[in-house]
């Protein structure tokens, strides 16, 4: 199937300072600044942002799902499952929380 | 000059309280006209992307339309939709460049170039303005008209620059919509006590920096700025292109049928 002649985005957006940048969507743009400019009316206006990644969709390298097989697990590995650690995203809100007591 | 400010609205009277009336259904009439116009392209636009970011930047235009004629409710003049639905072309003060028809893409990106660059001059100035209700608008207004103007500005610099034929449709989009564009600054009666009361510098000098903020982004473009063409004014005093009746009839026509039904 032949896709149009602008290039694909993908979009990455992020709700609050300090948030992970998650992906939304893509888009096509001649460029990466149309691209930009677009994905802000594309996805923006329905939720609050404060910053938005564009990436060439060609930038992307990914796995092959016939590959998929790689991310089994052939034993028990349930002692990785290190669910009682901080994540990144939980930090940076304990972080925000922090300042806004002092605040 | 705090002291010099109107606080509110209602602190305005005489020739002053006339004048801001005046300049509200100039601000106003723009935004919403212009708006309908670019909503023409919901659907038609060159690619799916290119129409949400217009049709988008539509409804702002028809929001800060509300604003305005929210202000000029407060001021004693009809509820904003009457204004927007129930007035006749030559009660509107909206400029000739907002009544175009839409034209090609190359011609609405263009118009939507040249009339965000004033928009854009015309806030940053209001939000000094000594009305403060007034400044306090322009002021929530700018952030929308910065993407508006970034918009309008990459693809003019792009559709400019990218083939002959693309080229060759910009020029002559600049050299129909320029005059019309130099209307938009048509200097009124209302000039002077504006720009006496803090209110809003003069047309003429909102002009001069409009000039200075489009030049260089058409040069950029590889557009030359036709030269020695007479403004196209009369829209401040209600004299339109036939293009605003047509607009109109069809803009209007549902709540024509029925003014008092309840949506």
């Amino acid at each position: 199937m032949t896709d149009t002649q602008w290039k694909v985005f993908e979009v990455f957006h992020q709700q609050a300072r300090g948030e992970p940048h998650v992906h939304v969507g893509s888009v096509h743009a001649p460029d990466a600044e149309m691209a930009l400019l677009l994905a802000k009316e594309q996805y923006s206006r329905r939720q609050a942002c404060v910053n938005l990644w564009v990436i060439p969709a060609e930038a992307i390298l990914a796995t092959a799902y016939e590959n998929d097989d790689i991310f089994e697990r052939g034993t028990d590995k349930s002692y990785r499952e290190s669910w009682g650690y901080k994540t990144p995203k939980t930090i940076s809100d304990e972080t925000t929380k922090r300042r806004s007591d002092k605040g | 000059m705090a002291d010099l400010a109107f606080q509110a609205i209602d602190a305005l009277s005489g020739t002053v309280r006339e004048a801001v009336i005046n300049l509200l259904y100039r601000l106003a009439d723009d935004e919403l006209i212009i708006g309908h116009r670019n909503s023409e392209w919901t659907g038609h636009a060159p690619i799916l992307e290119a129409d949400i970011a217009f049709s988008s930047m539509a409804q702002d235009e028809m929001g800060h339309a509300q604003a305005y004629y929210s202000l000029l409710h407060q001021l004693g003049e009809r509820d904003p939709d009457t204004l927007a639905f129930g007035r006749r072309p030559r009660e509107f003060r909206c400029a000739s460049l907002v009544c175009l028809p839409k034209g090609d893409w190359g011609f609405s990106i263009l118009r939507q170039f040249l009339y965000d660059a004033s928009e854009t001059v015309r806030l940053t100035a209001l939000s000094e303005s000594s009305l403060v209700p007034l400044a306090q608008l322009a002021g929530k207004l700018r952030g929308e008209e910065k993407y508006h103007l970034m918009h309008g500005r990459s693809w003019v610099l792009r559709l400019g620059n990218a083939t002959d034929d693309s080229h060759r449709k910009m020029q002559a989009a600049l050299d129909f919509a320029y005059p019309h564009a130099l209307g938009l600054f048509e200097p009124t009666e209302y000039d002077e006590p504006l720009a006496q009361a803090g209110i809003s510098p003069r047309e003429d000098e909102l002009k001069r920096q409009w000039e200075s903020a489009v030049a260089p982004v058409l040069a950029d473009a590889g557009l030359t700025v036709p030269e020695g063409m007479p403004p196209i004014y009369g829209g401040r005093v209600g004299q339109h292109p036939d293009a605003l009746k047509e607009l109109l009839d069809g803009m209007q026509l549902v709540y024509n049928i029925d003014p008092t039904a309840k949506w």
